[in-house]
């Protein structure tokens, strides 16, 4: 472990999750995703860096619907990382799972070792029919085709606010850093924050009985954390 | 985005109006030469409105550098524009709480859609063919003149899909000043039923809001308020904290509805009733509260309803709801004996009765003694009571001779059994709108005007009553396209016609609502008004005395047409107007996983006896059309009905919907809901049977809908 | 020995194969040129897929590896089929081995050198593959050795390297020989490449030596080249990867490919260059019963893996193996053991049945078998991965297929052209029977 200043982490609280997937469009117009089409969306290539898993338990008439938001986990023992012979994908001193564009040379290995099945792959150069293109963000790179991509926990906001912050002189406050999909959530499912920080909001969050991790027997020790839905 | 920060950020907001309306004197800046104020790198945060739906939800808009191609006498330049790229709720406005809807999110995607109309245009080809060619602003204008000084005013149908604001106020003032009736909508989204619903028990007009971050224990009927009704996102917010946002205290939510809705999904526990029953269950409900004495306030009750709910047949009911006795007794007994019941009706999918379930509702409501306190019914603003509703909209259309359509899309949202599109044909039609869609293939004349997000607007919140909640927006960038204001097209057409008329603006139109001491300036510059307290409240002044409730009726013949056919609103699509947002289709639907497309939802027992499997495709036929589409073996459908989700199936609305799937509302009777004349879109008999052919695969993201495979672990 | 073909002189074993090195039958040429064809269309569609983007391929998530792995793995696998023939035969000195170790030792070369292709043709840019080879760079960045792939990359190129001056070292004796007789370039080739070698008993020693150094090199490589290709799956945390049996499984599974490669290759050498007396019944008789012994180790192998997947009922790893079994894709499981058992155990088991047609017959059947058995590794695992919501079907493009197929017409353009421009048999050791046998 780091000892950087933060540690990012998340909280998702299924008992709040309407399954409305507004997070997933705010991902979207956050960070450039490449835009599908039917038949790429029919290749299983489209991409979705957050995506609401629904399941269905049970059968009819007792059956309930299950729905699980799943973005990259950040896991601090990640198996994407080592398996990329060229770094690049790495972890980052503040706990995140970094995906270099540039560096990819696309074996995809980290793709199959990510149980979460959360990466994504350019299989071509993206393409947006003008003038779809004015939409986006300059803060994140467009990926060319060839390369790996996934949740960034939207480095670029938290860069931002740590900006903010230094430029008004004062330390980076529990709240001022929201991904695009935590921002986004109506109902207030997700909240981010800085997993160092025992007094965060996230921290107390992962603390609370209700929390538990995704294929947490895998010992990846995801970052996200899951608070179950109360009976 | 908080709200210091939105404060420290917002700018000049209203500098943009100025560049607007003194013409065409557009700058053409070479390369690199950035717009002015336009920073690479900076960003700017613009208050505005959000007009996907009509439940007006205040947002914030990322502002940054953009660059796009433009060609002057056969050169093409690079121009350096301020251009959207984010939307955002706006933290201070209380619909949206600083968060927004997938469908408000894609917004930025209808304004920079490639397919937009960019500049006035005349039909060249036959109608509903969509051929235009362009035209100038001058002709067009003249052209509308001349239709409407030709026509007996009684004869213009303008149909909006404004929410209650300036927009409308405008449309209407319009209209008054032309000497023509007012406008319609032709949306399935217009909540009418619950409109009027609302005022026959309350007497209030306009949506009731549900405080349902107060309750501790909500009923919700036919009402699917986290996905397509009135408001996800307020109603989101609400769910949020009334699960896990009271130390201590966790609402239950129960969800009575015939379709496993996202509400339905979110809810503790689903009661799967028959469609069309939901007044018996609330009747029922009502009854069991009563008989167990748990109905706290029963006194307020008007004597005429306590008599009925007291004199049905109660296992009747309970039988007729197709729900577990056992279970709706303990859910009566739970909701009388909770600290804050509350009971949501709507009609999500509209039956022949849905305005006796939602009535049904609001007396629930009475006897539990919740109305207008923390955790129940509120008025709605007083403010909101232009929306414009209409159910006579197909009367009316077929009896017009000018139409005039602002964003609406009638050929899709009525039913061809109504046979609008046909009386359309003999029309002169006029389209606002900033695309070509089914019905604007069939205009005459097309002048668009501004995208919303580069207009100004105000609106009136659909939720948040009694407070006074009204979100405005001022432009900040410039209009990508040779469009213009409607307010100024129709003050163009009033000019012409020598009527007076005072365009409405957003100023004007909020100007009234400002208490002592507050600007318009500050207004425009949060991106709303929103008072504190409950001033204005509607009183409680009930109108209707008695309660009915009476069997769903059903368009079409038992055996012939076996199934019950619900098309529904989605997250998605709404009434069918987000289909052309890539975003929108490649956003995976909650309850399939479809992308690109839609299934019909079919039970697993009608699959089996159908031998359809999910992928295969299906015909759905009514008396009145059919359709085919894949078909979606839903695990938690109800045996017999067939659900399916509005917004695709468009004819023409850009190259992301045109031609794509299939319209459920197309093979609709012109079934009314009895009480309100209302199209009842969940009154349609089919029947289904499988195809041969897969002209198309079903596009899924995650077509395993079970946690475990078929095979394998035991 | 009884081994040996009862050929009376060397003058008689240079004529027998030598003759295949001169003139080309028109019979040849087509068979060169239809190949080539289908090998340049392989290129075709590479240069597409470089051109259009690695999308052209039928690869999707979760399934980011699919025939090209399973292409690389399976070639990897026929390259030991000189390993062993020639490695352990040589180290253990059974003498029936002389007329088959060039062949396979031939396979072994151009087998890795298609499997090696594979990584690269798979690569999202393939353009950088060379970021894959540690050199210094601008980017001040070593490749990361924690990588299974590196591994691979460090392994195949020794592979490569080992086994062809394993392939080459044999050869110097012959090509000395046909330099004295081959006129124009042929002469300057054998010439360059017999190294000046004379014959004397200096460099005999030296070369036996080489030659037996290399056999134990080489058997050590072999081994760990699979085992590392093996690790590309078991390193990772996928249900039905990570299991410890791999590494042997597919080294197991890598010598039964390669020896049904090499008797396929045998037999058509034997019709086409008519070297019946050279590559007798008995060769083929032996290297079946090792083909056999190979088919039943696969088996345990496989039955083990599956066995305990499925008494561990562990619910991840029961989707993988339901799908494998009973589910979509369950009849390539089926013919794969149909392919890689029950045909070689009755045509092979049953010794009136065994000659060399059963045994040609038997070896593509295992090359079928063993196919399917790395599709059936590499996909299933993928596409029912941990989280059931993300499993998806994998269907490969006519890309992929193309590039497939052409890899096998590429093994035969480099065989032929092997064949023709050197002994496909190593006269030396005929020869020298006498001489060189202690």
């Amino acid at each position: 472990m780091s000892n950087s200043e933060h540690r990012w982490g998340m909280a998702i609280d299924l008992d709040r999750c309407t399954g409305c997937q507004a997070c997933v469009t705010a991902c979207h117009a956050e960070n450039n995703l490449p835009l599908s089409d039917p038949e790429s969306a029919a290749k299983g290539r489209a991409v979705h860096w957050i995506r609401v898993d629904r399941y269905y338990e049970g059968e009819f008439p007792n059956i309930r619907v299950k729905h699980v938001p799943v973005l990259c986990q950040q896991c601090d023992e990640a198996p994407c990382e080592p398996v990329c012979p060229v770094y690049a994908t790495y972890h980052n001193e503040e706990g995140l799972n970094v995906q270099v564009y540039n560096r990819c040379v696309g074996t995809r290995y980290c793709g199959n070792n990510c149980p979460y099945s959360v990466r994504f792959f350019n299989w071509f150069d993206p393409v947006w029919p003008s003038p779809l293109e004015l939409q986006h963000n300059p803060d994140v790179s467009i990926r060319m085709g060839g390369v790996m991509e996934k949740c960034t926990f939207c480095i670029q906001r938290i860069k931002r606010s740590k900006d903010d912050a230094a430029a008004e002189s004062r330390p980076l406050k529990d709240g001022d850093v929201k991904p695009a999909c935590v921002q986004s959530c109506p109902a207030e499912a997700m909240v981010f924050g800085d997993l160092n920080d025992p007094g965060s909001k996230v921290s107390q969050l992962a603390e609370s009985g209700r929390a538990t991790r995704l294929l947490e027997e895998l010992g990846t020790k995801p970052k996200v954390f899951y608070l179950q839905k109360a009976t | 985005m908080d709200r210091r920060n939105f404060f420290k950020i917002v700018s000049t907001a209203s500098a943009g109006v100025a560049a607007t309306s003194c013409g065409k004197k557009e700058a053409l800046i070479p390369l690199l030469v950035p717009e002015h104020q336009i920073a690479p790198g900076e960003e700017q945060w613009h208050p505005s409105v959000c007009t996907e739906c009509s439940a007006g939800c205040g947002v914030i808009v990322r502002v940054m550098e953009g660059e796009r191609i433009v060609e002057r006498n056969g050169q093409k330049f690079r121009e350096r524009i301020a251009s959207i790229k984010k939307i955002e709720g706006n933290p201070l406005d209380p619909v949206s709480s600083g968060a927004l809807c997938a469908r408000g999110q894609a917004a930025v995607q209808s304004l920079y859609n490639p397919d937009r109309v960019r500049g006035p245009m005349h039909r060249t080809g036959d109608r509903g063919k969509a051929a235009f060619s362009s035209m100038s602003w001058d002709d067009g204008i003249a052209a509308i003149t001349k239709a409407i000084s030709a026509t007996d005013k009684s004869k213009v149908v303008f149909l909006t899909t404004a929410p209650a604001g300036s927009r409308l106020a405008g449309i209407q003032r319009f209209l008054q000043s032309i000497g023509a009736p007012a406008a319609y909508t032709s949306s399935l989204a217009d909540f009418s039923i619950e409109r009027q619903a609302a005022q026959a028990v309350f007497g209030w007009t306009g949506m009731p809001d549900y405080h349902v971050s107060q309750a501790r224990y909500v009923l919700g009927v036919g009402a699917d308020f986290l996905g397509g009704w009135v408001s996800p996102v307020y109603y989101g917010g609400q769910f949020g904290r009334f699960r896990q946002g009271r130390l201590g205290i966790r609402g239950k939510l129960v969800q009575a509805e015939s379709r496993m809705s996202l509400t339905a999904a979110s809810a503790d526990e689903w009661l799967p009733v028959r469609p069309g029953f939901e007044p018996h269950l609330l009747v029922a409900v009502g009854r069991l509260l009563l008989e167990e004495k748990l109905a706290r306030a029963a006194e307020q009750l008007p004597p005429g309803v306590t008599e009925s709910i007291l004199g049905a047949d109660l296992q009747q009911l309970i039988r007729s709801t197709g729900v577990d006795p056992n279970v709706l007794r303990r859910v009566a007994r739970e909701l009388g004996e909770s600290e804050a019941p509350l009971v949501i009706g709507g009609a999500s999918v509209i039956h022949s009765n849905s305005f006796q379930a939602i009535v049904a509702s609001h007396y629930l409501n009475i006897m539990l003694g919740n109305v207008g306190r923390r955790g129940g019914p509120q008025a709605p603003h007083p403010a909101s009571d232009v929306a414009a509703a209409n159910p006579n909209v197909v009367e009316a259309l077929k009896a017009a001779q000018v139409v005039f359509l602002d964003g609406e899309n009638p050929v899709y949202t009525l039913p061809p059994s109504s046979g609008v599109a046909a009386a359309l044909a003999s029309k002169t039609i006029i389209s606002f709108g900033s695309f070509i869609d089914d019905s604007a293939a069939y205009a005459d004349v097309i002048l668009p005007s501004h995208h919303p997000l580069e207009a100004e607007a105000a609106v009136v919140a659909m939720v948040g009553g009694p407070a006074t909640s009204v979100a405005v927006a001022t432009p900040f960038v410039r209009p990508l396209y040779d469009t213009r204001p409607l307010e100024q097209t129709l003050g163009d057409i009033a000019r012409k016609l020598n009527v007076a008329f005072e365009p409405v603006t957003a100023k004007s139109f909020v100007q009234p609502l400002l208490p002592n001491g507050e600007t318009w300036d500050n207004v425009a510059l949060r991106g709303g008004l929103w008072l504190e307290g409950e001033a204005n409240a509607q009183p409680l002044k009930p109108v209707s005395k008695n309660m009915q409730w009476s069997d769903p009726t059903f368009s079409g013949d038992a055996l012939q047409f076996p199934l019950q056919f619900q098309p529904y609103l989605s997250v998605q699509y709404h009434d069918g107007r987000g289909a052309n947002l890539p975003w929108m289709q490649e956003l995976p639907d909650p309850a399939s996983s479809a992308m690109w497309g839609l299934p019909v939802e079919i039970d697993p027992k009608t699959a089996t006896k159908l031998n359809v499997a999910t992928g295969d495709w299906v015909r759905v036929e009514s008396a009145n059309g059919k359709l085919d589409a894949p078909a979606y073996v839903h695990p938690a459908a109800l045996p017999g009905v067939v659900s399916m989700a509005i917004g695709e199936g468009h004819t023409h609305y850009g190259r992301y919907a045109s031609g794509r799937g299939a319209n459920p509302i197309s093979i609709l009777a012109p079934a009314q809901e009895t009480s309100t004349g209302v199209l009842a879109f969940g009154a349609t008999r089919v029947r289904v049977a499988r195809l041969e052919q897969r002209p198309s695969e079903l596009i899924q993201f995650s077509p395993q809908d079970r946690e475990q495979g078929p095979w394998g672990h035991r | 020995m009884a081994t040996l073909p009862a050929i009376s002189s060397d003058e008689g074993i240079r004529r027998d194969l030598w003759r295949p090195l001169a003139g080309a039958s028109s019979r040849y040429l087509i068979v060169l040129c239809v190949l080539s064809a289908v090998a340049l269309w392989g290129l075709v569609a590479w240069g597409y897929q470089l051109y259009r983007g690695i999308g052209v391929a039928g690869i999707r998530r979760p399934v980011f590896w699919g025939f090209y792995l399973v292409d690389f793995v399976f070639w990897i696998g026929i390259s030991h089929a000189g390993t062993l023939i020639s490695a352990i035969l040589r180290l253990t000195d059974a003498g029936w081995r002389k007329p088959v170790t060039r062949a396979a030792e031939a396979i072994t070369v151009f087998a890795l050198m298609i499997g090696g292709l594979f990584p690269i043709i798979h690569l999202g840019r393939a353009w950088l593959f060379f970021w894959l080879f540690p050199y210094p760079n601008s980017r001040l960045l070593w490749p990361n050795v924690r990588s299974p792939l590196m591994w691979d990359v460090t392994a195949i190129s020794t592979y490569l390297t080992g086994s062809t001056i394993y392939l080459f070292l044999p050869l110097i004796p012959d090509v000395a020989q046909l330099a004295k007789r081959a006129t124009g370039w042929r002469r300057r080739m054998y010439r360059m490449l017999s190294l000046g070698w004379t014959g004397s008993d200096r460099e005999w020693n030296a070369l036996e030596s080489a030659m037996k150094l290399m056999a134990g090199i080489i058997l050590a490589v072999a081994v760990s080249v699979h085992t590392v290709v093996a690790w590309d799956f078991s390193m990772a945390v996928a249900p039905m990867w990570h299991s410890s049996i791999f590494g042997p499984y597919f080294v197991v599974g890598a010598i039964f490919s390669g020896i049904a490669a090499l008797l396929i290759v045998m037999a058509l050498i034997r019709k086409t260059m008519h070297l019946e007396e050279y590559l007798t019944p008995h060769h083929f008789n032996n290297l079946a019963k090792l083909l056999l012994l190979m088919s039943l180790l696969w088996l345990y192998f496989t039955v083990a893996e599956n066995l305990t997947a499925w008494y561990g009922n562990e619910p991840k790893e029961m989707n993988v193996f339901g799908a494998r079994i009973r589910g979509n894709f369950g009849p390539y499981f089926w013919v794969m053991v149909l392919c890689n058992f029950v045909v070689p155990f009755v045509l092979l088991g049953i010794r009136k049945l065994r000659n060399i047609l059963t045994a040609t017959i038997a070896s593509i059947t295992v090359l079928i078998g063993m196919w399917l058995e790395r599709f059936l590794i590499v996909v299933p695992t993928l596409s029912y991965g941990r989280l059931a919501a993300t499993w998806g079907r994998y269907t490969p493009t006519w890309v992929e297929i193309s590039i497939t197929v052409a890899t096998f017409a590429s093994m035969g353009v480099l065989y032929l052209v092997f064949a023709k421009l050197f002994p496909i048999i190593a006269i030396w050791e005929f020869e020298t029977q006498s001489e060189h046998e202690d």
